[in-house]
């Protein structure tokens, strides 16, 4: 809202300096997005304040600030039009040989409709005139449509003007438009309505979009003798609804769909009138008709000066709260412990005690509201374990080497596709901003590939990226999760030696050490996720439940997101909500040191390559009695001296009891019972 | 009269002396003291063996010329190695590199989330992650937003194709609450604000509550330089008997002065949000140029930092309170807003990005 300050003056008696009037409403909660020339400040107004939306607005609100007389060259239209409208029934008038007609058909939409009529002669506006509204940033028409956009701008109430001669029948019905009808607004455009939208038809078709835009075929034109001035009152969420539904906004429909006074409009058009005549534009003919068949008063509120100090921490002298209601234009009346306030149809947004404290407050000063701070009553609630498990995985993995990636959460269709549950397609949303942000991700592994061809296209060829957050499904809804990508070196080039490259257990070993931090005991399967290499993928479990994959990015995929053939990139996701609730975060329960002393074993087997050395462990654990407490491959050889198809393996096999020291003879055994194991189960074949 | 004693303690001294020579001027500082014709160690020294007891001369010449060769000597070698600057055949470059395990990086947007949480936490506030899927009621309708209400607009939102079935982070753990648990809704879009979260919080618990609310939000913006479709927001309430605008004011204060300086300067001005009544914006002096003025800060010398208010009774009645008895206050912002002041990050499209080279400017 642009407002000229010297307009702002024929209503206050301000002689502060354009500054200082922007500063002092800002304080009062009218933001100042800038000051023009020294001349006009531009304001923009909070969606709860219509009201102002105009120079009336602003001037009652300057004068409280100020603490100076309110001159209105109008009658205050709260207090008399309850009476002055309520005429209930349409009412065809005939005016001095001009006539309209004009009636509500949807009186829910459109609670009341006045209307006026006017000799015109179709011309500039003078000057002064057309300086205002340019100052205000409208831009000058005609002496008829300016004098509607200065009644806009001056009072907050849209108005618009028919050619009534264009008008069929010569009259004017608010009602839902037909079912196909169709409008060419003003500014050109062919609409089609329906019948939840307002229309406002002559006797034939709709000639405007209520409380959005005028049509074009009714429109006031240079040979326009006589006009129809509309001056209503719609129902915000219908004119809300109409215009997103049209994608049509105007400077009516900001104001109508914020709420307007429903007591105004017959104020608007007598004021319209009056500045016809002034600039010698016309002359009214007869009096206004106002269709109004429910007036609607103020409401009445009691406000307790008990609650001013409750709600805001610090008392308000009484003659204050009376001068700031009052200044504002609440009709105020004292009352046992405070005061009975009426509250004006144009504050839409006063409905209750506490807005009216608000109103005490911006006038009072924020800044004379002291500074406490609350006591604390009782010890905060212990953290939410699944944020403290996030926060350790956040660290565990930016200890290995990755750093923290945040990407969309809604992405390419394309993107999302290969990295969906099987059968399952991405959350779509209904109305995307763009391709690019089309489904909710389904993991969060396609960001992070992006994340990896971002920094690889900057020449980095080490990246490790890693990322919590949710992911979606149609099935399961949101789902928390940790996923990492490793790409380049697995060990660090140094100048020592000893450099190569990332390979899929190097991946794992990550895998793996956030196992052991979330104290998870993770297993690892052959995977055919469709976003990994066969054979070089794993599905991650604990137990029966899977949590995982980890494995080498298929190459089409890695490519078609721009990364350079050869690249191999390794990831890995894990599941938080399943970890969550395979393993709630329970205190350690420390053993006791070993007190006896261990015996190592070696046994290296030789192996059919297709036998996964997790299952090699799992039947030496069947069969190895309790004192076998701790078991490692050190080695894995396949080549010169082994059979085609097999393979060679080497574990460390670790003995203690915790209440004796063992024998050879103890281990002995047991190394021979499992050596029979692995040969009948296996066909291991010691080395 | 010297004793071979004597000679033995001239050579332990000597030695200590070179082993402190690690470079040229201390070295000839060395070889002046103790081969100077005059006054020299050495010099001295002979000059004493000549006047000892004749049984004595010849053992202790010979003593003292062995030294006098061994000066001699180790102060050539240790010479000519200096001039090589060639190093002790075991010693190593100890400004190499060390191997290193790579470090890496928290998100700036995790480190500034971090001192959030701790401020709070310090404050006696719980820590809550909402559903990033929301129902509208939660989003909208609980916060004193019906449908058509105007202030939607200022929270313009992507709503989902279909409803998913709501499985967030979002029941808060323990229900103290012993009024009716809510009807399950599934989700229908992505929050606007972490606000439904309170909403959820309050249905379950009774006041007095105290929680921070913080996560991913989404609002229909086309990325720019301050904006991106979605962002990091954090929210706070605290509900109990007596709460006041005074309280709202002390405690972001306090927040501010945490996690800026302690000097930070504060203002609040009214402003408007459907959820709370008062309500009001906090700025804080430009940390930019002190409140002197400059383009970040549109000459103001003031930034805006906060979105705040009382609770609306509103608010209090749709999740069951007493609005006679219990008021509240609720704050909330940019986790982005804080970090872009913070670091000095002039476009908000870097945290997205996931550029390492901005990434590893952080700390671990
Ligand atoms: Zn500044």
């Amino acid at each position: 809202m642009k407002l000229l300050v010297s307009w702002l003056r024929d209503f206050v008696d301000l002689r502060q300096p354009v500054a200082e009037v922007a500063s002092t409403l800002s304080m009062c909660g009218f933001e100042v997005a800038g000051i023009e020339a020294d001349e006009v400040i531009d304001f923009e107004i909070t969606a709860n304040r219509p009201d102002c939306l105009s120079v009336a607005g602003l001037a009652r609100e300057a004068a409280t600030a100020f603490d100076v007389p309110l001159r209105l060259p109008w009658a205050d239209p709260a207090g008399h039009s309850v009476t002055s409208g309520a005429r209930a029934v349409p009412t065809p008038s005939r005016i001095d040989g001009e006539r309209i007609s004009v009636s509500i058909e949807a009186p829910d939409l459109c609670p009341r409709y006045a209307a006026a009529l006017a000799e015109v002669t179709i011309g500039p506006s003078p000057d002064w005139l057309a300086a205002r509204l340019t100052a205000a940033g409208v831009r000058p028409i005609n002496n008829v449509v300016d004098v509607t956009n200065y009644v806009l701008l001056e009072i907050g109430h849209p108005l618009h003007a028919f050619d009534l001669e264009r008008l069929d029948g010569r009259r004017l019905c608010a009602r839902r438009a037909r079912p196909g009808e169709r409008i060419r607004t003003l500014d050109g455009e062919a609409r089609a309505l329906d019948p939840e939208m307002l229309v406002i038809a002559d006797g034939s078709s709709a000639q405007a979009v209520a409380g959005v835009m005028g049509g074009a075929a009714s429109e006031v034109w240079s040979g326009t003798r006589v006009i129809a001035l509309e001056s209503a009152y719609f129902k915000p969420a219908s004119v809300r609804r109409t215009s997103k539904r049209l994608g049509l906004k105007s400077e009516a429909s900001t104001r109508f769909e914020r709420g307007t006074d429903i007591n105004v409009p017959v104020v608007a058009l007598e004021r319209a009138c009056s500045l016809l005549e002034r600039i010698g534009a016309g002359r009214p003919v007869g009096a206004p008709i106002d269709v109004y068949p429910a007036p609607r008063g103020p409401v009445d509120l009691t406000l307790r000066r008990e609650r001013i100090d409750w709600l805001l921490g610090v008392g308000v002298d009484d003659g204050e709260v009376a001068r700031i209601l009052t200044g504002l234009g609440f009709a105020v009346t004292g009352v046992p412990g405070g005061w009975r306030v009426s509250v004006p149809t144009r504050r839409v947004d006063v409905l209750r005690e506490a807005d009216l404290i608000e109103e005490v407050a911006r006038h009072f000063g924020y800044d004379k509201v002291p500074s406490h701070f609350p006591p604390l009553r009782a010890v905060a609630p212990r953290p939410d374990p699944r944020m403290a498990r996030k926060a350790l995985v956040r660290h565990v993995l930016a200890a290995a080497g990755f750093s923290e990636a945040v990407s969309w959460t809604f992405i390419d269709a394309a993107d999302a596709a290969p990295f969906a549950g099987p059968g399952e397609a991405p959350v779509p949303l209904a109305y995307p901003l763009s391709e690019k942000f089309a489904v909710l991700r389904p993991s969060l592994l396609p960001g992070l590939v992006d994340g990896v061809a971002h920094n690889r296209r900057h020449q980095i060829r080490d990246v490790r990226l890693f990322e919590v957050g949710a992911s979606f499904s149609a099935a399961e809804g949101e789902r928390h999760r940790v996923a990492f990508a490793l790409t380049g070196a697995g060990v660090m080039e140094h100048w020592g030696g000893g450099m190569r490259p990332a390979d899929f257990f190097d991946a794992v070993g990550v895998v793996e050490r956030l196992g052991e931090a979330l104290a998870l005991p993770l297993r690892f399967a052959d995977s055919t996720a469709s976003c990994l290499v066969p054979g070089r993928a794993a599905a991650v479990s604990v137990g029966e439940t899977t949590v995982g994959a980890v494995g080498l990015l298929v190459p089409a995929e890695s490519e078609r997101r721009g990364l350079p053939g050869g690249d191999e990139i390794f990831v890995a996701e894990l599941d938080l909500d399943a970890i969550d609730r395979l393993a709630p975060i329970a205190d350690t329960e420390v053993r006791a040191l070993p007190r006896f002393p261990s015996i190592v074993r070696d046994i290296s087997v030789v192996i059919d390559e297709r036998l996964r050395s997790q299952q090699v462990r799992e039947t030496i654990q069947r069969v190895a009695p309790a004192t076998l407490v701790g078991m490692r491959e050190f080695d894995r050889y396949k080549g010169q001296g082994i059979p085609e198809g097999r393979y060679s393996l080497s574990l460390r096999l670790t003995f203690r009891a915790s209440d004796r020291t063992l024998t050879d003879a103890d281990v002995q055994e047991a190394m021979e019972r499992i050596m029979a194991a692995l040969a009948t189960e296996h066909g291991a074949i010691q080395r | 009269m010297p004793e071979a004693a004597d000679i033995d303690r001239l050579r332990a001294e000597f030695e200590a002396a070179l082993a402190g020579a690690a470079t040229e001027p201390t070295l000839r500082e060395v070889r002046d003291r103790y081969l100077a014709r005059k006054g020299g160690v050495i010099a001295a020294l002979m000059k004493a063996v000549s006047g000892a007891a004749p049984a004595d001369r010849p053992v202790l010449g010979k003593l003292a010329n062995q030294f006098k060769h061994d000066v001699e000597e180790a102060i050539e070698a240790r010479r000519a190695s200096l001039e090589s600057g060639r190093p002790a055949a075991d010693s190593v470059d100890v400004t190499l590199p060390g191997r290193q395990a790579p470090l890496g990086h928290l998100h700036p947007l995790t480190l500034v989330r971090q001192q959030i949480e701790s401020i709070f936490s310090r404050m006696g506030y719980e820590i809550l992650e909402g559903p990033e899927v929301e129902d509208d009621y939660h989003n909208f309708e609980a916060l004193n937003m019906p449908p058509e209400h105007p202030a939607r607009d200022m929270q313009d939102t992507f709503f989902l194709a279909n409803p998913v079935p709501q499985t967030g982070l979002g029941t808060p753990g323990t229900r103290t609450s012993t009024r009716p648990a809510p009807p399950d809704r599934p989700a229908t879009l992505l929050r606007t604000h972490t606000s439904a979260m309170q909403i959820r919080y309050m249905e379950a618990h009774e006041p007095p509550v105290r929680i921070v609310a913080i996560g991913k939000v989404f609002r229909r913006d086309n990325p720019d330089l301050t904006h991106t479709p979605m962002f990091h927001q954090f929210e706070g309430l605290l509900v109990d008997d007596g709460v006041t605008f005074a309280d709202l004011k002390g405690t972001l204060t306090a927040f501010v002065r945490e996690i800026f300086a302690p000097d930070t300067k504060v203002m609040f001005r009214p402003s408007f949000f459907p959820y709370t009544e008062p309500s009001a914006e906090m700025f804080i002096g430009c940390v930019f140029c002190a409140g002197a003025g400059c383009p970040v800060c549109k000459r103001t010398g003031w930034l805006e930092i906060l979105g705040s208010g009382m609770v609306h009774p509103s608010v209090l009645e749709a999740v069951g309170y007493d609005a006679e008895r219990y008021s509240g206050f609720a704050f909330g912002t940019g986790i982005e807003r804080v970090a872009m002041l913070k670091y000095g990050v002039d476009d908000i499209r870097l945290f997205y990005e996931n550029d390492l080279r901005f990434l590893e400017q952080f700390s671990f």
